[in-house]
Order: structure tokens, then sequence, then C-alpha cells
């Protein structure tokens, strides 16, 4: 049996979508353009790839490999390879929903709408992040607030305001795109107060699967500095031949 | 004249309207057993809150790390990472006079999941020897038993139970991120169910013996979160605590020693407001009755002013005739005391002996986050007791002494002529 190769590449795009929404009503035309190619960076109608995740914590460090898919921004399943204790343990996003696989007891639970918050295998992403992307781009306005030269780079800088009705837990978004290539930079998340909530760092951007990206990407928390988790795609390849009906639970619990 | 001359002269002066003392004195004597049963309802009330603050499910003084509040990590374990020898810690706290009961704890954050329903909960570890001689909630489970080490075994509120709709003898998935990163997964078998009526527990705690729980999120069995303490009485919880953190400090222990009355500060400002209202109570039960008895004492002056007419141009001095009146109001005080004492102190005695259902008034009801049950439970206050004896004899006083002054500036030769 093949062990299926995973998805480091689906939570990327996940998050990617999420910090660069698209247009919106009130967002200019030049913002809507940006964003749009951005968004267009790591979005594939389908991916898969292999990333690792190392998760560094005040009380323990970790490294994951991972083994992802996606199919648009509804589907995507995530398996873990090592270690091998936690080998099989797999998300399954279909639509709005999260189902977890514990391979030792051969189960998988759905997690429910109050933990969406909580963190994702422990990680500095939550299980939000994971099915967020698709409504983020409907659910912000978006302005340019810089466009210019920064430490020898010329980019742009966004704000990204949710709507009144969206269902967002952020007060607002910023984030920095390259102008060369449209490349994202970083993106600050603050909370409803204003507050710097999380930072995320995107860089080694090179060609993966035929396409131009960003291979790492790195969380941060705003409140514990010497806290992160790291995503780094060692392999990605992009508009692969996979159907929804893939995105299952019987195919969440396979091992292999 | 003695006093007692002058009282006895005052309560045959009360025999000339026998119907109208013994109404009045009935009225003093209600507002007596208003101001006792009232304070001891309310006092009932605190009691009952204060207990099942303490007694339900967390204890009396709760030992925790130094920094466990108010983030609850659940790396902060009492003795750090390296934790503590527990049974010694627990010998050394029951040592304690004061001690009744102690109990460890581990806590985590968790998921509970049977089939498509998963409940986000509160996994809760503890000692299943110790932990009912503290706490009330596992004293009567609402099915099943409690949960035996080492079989992966569980209790859940039945609120929980509903949700998942799981029942005794099912299983259901326990996952908990560990302290190593991992995430701790294992199957659980439901051995009961619990109801302690405050919906936050019985909605998402789940109970199961601390070494599961150590083992189900990868923390060496020294390591645990709490100690729960539970002293004879809620009053001398605080001084307990701060004897035990003398006790523990200086062993080494980064502890911190809380009371309910640390950890529930709101309550203990609500006891004390509730004591504050007890003189209000006081206060305007016996003004009100204070008007009562001065309307009698005015008319039984009224119609005696040819007699203290008759008195005053005998020679009999002003002085005298108020200390008359001041004596008969002190007999009518007297007398309402003792009648107010005759109906009250039984039925203190009675209800809170055996508090009425009062479930037909209001059904149960929680308060700062604790269950109140619909009883009509009261407590001893005997200083209220004498407080209300006294204001009751004060203000009889109190009420007599308008009368009183103006029986003994009746004009005699006016009075007696009939003008």
């Amino acid at each position: 049996m093949k062990r299926l190769p995973t998805s480091v590449v689906t939570i990327v795009a996940a998050l990617c979508l999420g910090l660069v929404p698209a247009a919106a009503a009130q967002t200019s035309d030049v913002a809507r353009e940006i964003i749009d190619r951005v968004d267009r960076v790591l979005r594939g109608d389908s991916s898969h790839g292999v990333a690792r995740m190392q998760v560094v914590t005040e009380h323990w460090d970790r490294e994951l490999v991972m083994e992802m898919w996606s199919l648009g921004t509804d589907y995507s399943l995530v398996r873990v390879q090592s270690p091998a204790r936690e080998a099989g343990t797999a998300t399954l996003m279909a639509d709005d929903d999260i189902w977890n696989y514990l391979p030792k007891v051969d189960r998988a639970i759905k997690i429910p709408v109050s933990m969406m918050a909580g963190a994702w295998m422990g990680s500095h992403f939550t299980n939000d992040d994971l099915v967020k992307e698709s409504q983020l781009i409907a659910d912000y306005d978006i302005e340019v607030t810089y466009d210019g030269v920064l430490d020898g780079i010329t980019v742009w800088e966004f704000r990204l305001t949710p709507k009144p009705e969206a269902a967002v837990v952020w007060g607002h978004v910023d984030y920095q795109v390259r102008q060369a290539d449209y490349m994202p930079l970083w993106a600050r998340y603050y909370d409803e107060d204003g507050e710097l909530s999380r930072t995320m760092w995107w860089s080694d951007f090179r060609d993966l699967g035929g396409r131009f990206v960003p291979a790492v990407m790195e969380m941060q928390p705003a409140d514990k500095p010497e806290e992160s988790t790291t995503v780094v795609y060692d392999e990605l390849e992009f508009n692969i031949d996979i159907e929804p009906s893939f995105f299952s639970l019987q195919m969440l619990k396979s091992h292999r | 004249m003695s006093s007692q001359t002058w009282l006895r002269i005052g309560w045959r002066n009360l025999g000339r309207h026998p119907k109208r003392t013994v109404i009045t004195a009935l009225g003093l004597a209600v507002g007596y057993f208003a101001v006792v049963f009232i304070v001891g309802w309310a006092e009932g009330i605190t009691a009952e809150m204060v207990e099942n603050a303490t007694g339900l499910v967390s204890g009396q003084i709760e030992i925790h790390a130094s920094e466990y509040r108010p983030e609850r990590s659940l790396y902060a374990t009492i003795g750090g990472r390296d934790g503590t020898n527990v049974d010694q810690l627990l010998q050394t706290v029951s040592a304690d006079p004061a001690v009744v009961a102690v109990s460890p704890r581990v806590y985590a954050g968790g998921l509970i999941s049977s089939g498509d329903s998963t409940s986000a909960g509160m996994l809760m570890g503890i000692d299943p020897e110790l932990e009912p001689s503290l706490s009330r909630f596992l004293d009567e489970l609402s099915s099943g038993r409690l949960p035996v080490p080492g079989r992966n075994e569980l209790l859940i509120g039945e609120e929980m139970a509903r949700q998942l709709v799981v029942e005794v003898g099912d299983e259901v998935v326990v996952v908990a991120p560990g302290a190593d990163g991992s995430m701790g997964n294992d199957l659980f078998q439901i051995t009961g169910t619990f109801r302690t009526g405050l919906s936050e527990i019985d909605m998402s705690f789940a109970v199961l013996p601390f070494r599961d729980l150590q083992a189900l999120i990868v923390l060496d069995p020294g390591r645990v979160h709490e100690v729960a303490v539970s002293t004879a009485d809620p009053w001398i919880a605080q001084a307990t605590a701060e004897r035990l953190a003398g006790l523990l400090i200086p062993m080494g222990l980064e502890v911190e020693v809380a009371s309910w009355t640390d950890l529930r500060p709101e309550m203990v400002e609500y006891v004390s407001l509730v004591d504050s209202f007890n003189f209000i109570i006081i206060g305007v039960v016996f003004v009100i009755a204070m008007f009562g008895v001065a309307n009698t004492m005015l008319m039984a002056t009224f119609e005696r002013r040819r007699e203290f007419a008759v008195m005053l141009a005998l020679g009999t001095t002003p002085l005298k005739i108020v200390l008359i009146v001041l004596h008969e109001a002190a007999a009518m005080g007297l007398l309402s005391l003792a009648l107010g004492a005759g109906i009250t102190l039984p039925l203190m005695v009675w209800w809170h002996n055996a508090p009425p259902d009062v479930s037909w008034l209001y059904g149960e009801l929680t308060a700062f986050g604790t269950l109140m049950r619909p009883t009509l439970r009261v407590e001893y206050n005997v200083s209220v007791w004498i407080q209300a004896g006294l204001a009751l004899l004060v203000t009889a006083l109190l009420a007599a002494i308008y009368p009183a002054a103006r029986a003994a500036r009746i004009p005699p030769a006016d009075t007696l002529s009939g003008v």
C-alpha cells in the first residue's frame, strides 16, 4: 500500500487565501486586482504536497511531517506521516466541517463549533484557519494603506476590515505584498481592540510544482514571542486529478 | 418606690383594656418574629450558597502552583515540572486539625465524542477514594457508579450525556492535548452520570481517575494541578489556608493556598451585604411598630386625663407621671417580648432542624454560580435575637415618650373643671 502524500499545501493555501482576501464591494479596483493575483499564487483548482510543520512552544518542540490534498476551497485532507506515534492521524475539511481521525482508537471525531478557535494539532494554527479561507475573501473590505519602497523592496500594504455582517474573529488584518512578484511577505492579525494578536511570515519563495510560491510560512503569536509554528513545503503539485469523493470519511480513516 | 412597683403599676394599667393591650403587644411580637425570621432566612440562604459553592464541587480551600491561576495552564502543576510527592503532600495537609477532607485533582481541556456528536469539555481527574468525602456532587450519581482507576472509565454530566446521546455502558472517545505536544486520545467507557444543577458543569465536566487522565495527557504521576481541601466550617477556611501556606511554602513548594473567600470575593461581599441589611430590617420593622405603640399609649393617656389631673392636683410631680406612663410602656414591651419569643423561637427551632419545602414558592435556582434548594432554611443568630429584643423594648419606650410628656403637662384645674 502506498502512503498517501499530504497536505501542508492545503493549509498553506487556506491560510494564504485567508490572509489575502479577494475583492469586496468597497475595495478599489487596484487592490482587488492585486489581491486576486496574490490569491491565485497559492490557489490551484487542486493541490497535493508534503510539508513539515515545526511547532516551538515554551514547553516542547516537535516536528510533524504531513501529506496534504486540497480541492478548491471546500475540501482538504491532511495526514500525519511522522512521528511514528502519530502517523495516520488525519484531518478532513469538507465544506465547513472538520473531522479528526485518531488511528489509536480508530475513530473519527467531528470538531464542534465551540472548538473552532482551538489549536490544530498542537500548532499555533486554529481549526478556523483551516476552513475559513474561502469566507475571508467575501468577508473583508480591502484598502491599500501603503504603496512604495520599504527596506529596499517595493511593496503594497493592505488593510482588511471585516464587513459588518461577517463572522470574523479579527478586528482587522494587515498584510504586505511584494510588488515585483505579488508574493505575500507578512500578515498581522489584530483583535477587536486593535491589539496585535499574531503575525504570519512567508519566505523562501521558489518554484514548487510549476509555480512560484512561498515555501515557508511561520505563524507567531504576539503574546508568546518565543513560540512559533513553521510550515515548510518539501513537495507541491497543482491541478492534480482528484474528485470531491476523495474527501470522505473513508479516505480519512485509511491509514495508507 | 422601687422600679418593680412602678412596673406593677404599669402592668395593672395595661389591664384596663386587655384587648387593646394584647393587640398592640401582638403587633410588636409579630415585628420581633419578622426581624428574627427574615434575618435567619437571609442567613440560611447565605449559608446554603456558601456551602454549595464550597461543598458541591470545589472545596473550601484550593492549593495550586502559584502560577496556576488564572490561566490554569496544563503545565502549572504543584512543584513545577518535576511535580511533587502527592501522597506526602496529602498527608501533610490532612494533618491540620481543621482539615476534614483532602483530594488531588488534575485538569485538562478536551473533547468527548460519540458518533457524530462531540462536546468540548473540562476533564477533571480525581481520586475516586478521596473525592466523595470532599465534594458532594459525586455522592449521589444520577445513574451508574464511580469510575475505577486503570480501566479507562469516565463519568459525565447529565446534560453532556444528553447532548452526546450516550448512556451508562457506552464508549466515548476522549481527546486532549498532551503535555508533550501530542494529541492524547483514548476510548473510555461511561460508568455513570452526575447532576449538580449547575448547567456549565453538567454540560461540560467529565470526571475520571486522575491517574488515567495523567496517562492520557502524558503528565508524570507526581504532577497534579490542585489539592482541594475541605474544612469543617466554611468560615474557618481563610485561617486554615493561611496556616497551610505557612506549612507548605517553607517546604519549598511554590504554592498558592486560596480559601473560597479569596477565590469568590463576590460571595464574601454578598454575605457582608446581607449582614448589613440586618440592621436596616430591624430599623424598618420597629419604626413601623413604634407608631402602633405610640397610638395606643396616646389613647391610653388621653382617656385618663382626669386621673392624671387628680394625681397632679394631689401633689404628684410631673416626673412621676412620666415614669408611670413609661413603665406602662415597658410592661407592654416585656409582654410583647414574651409573646414574640414564644411565637418565634419554637418556629425557628422547627425550621432550622426541618426546613419546610417551599418549591411551591420558587424552584431550584442558581446564584453566584451555586445551586440553591427551595427550602425555608433558617440559621440561628443569637445576637440578632438579643438585638431585636432590645430594639423592641427601646421601641416601646421611645413610643411612650411623647404620650408621657403630654400626660405630665395636663393642666389639672382646667381638666377637672371639664374645659
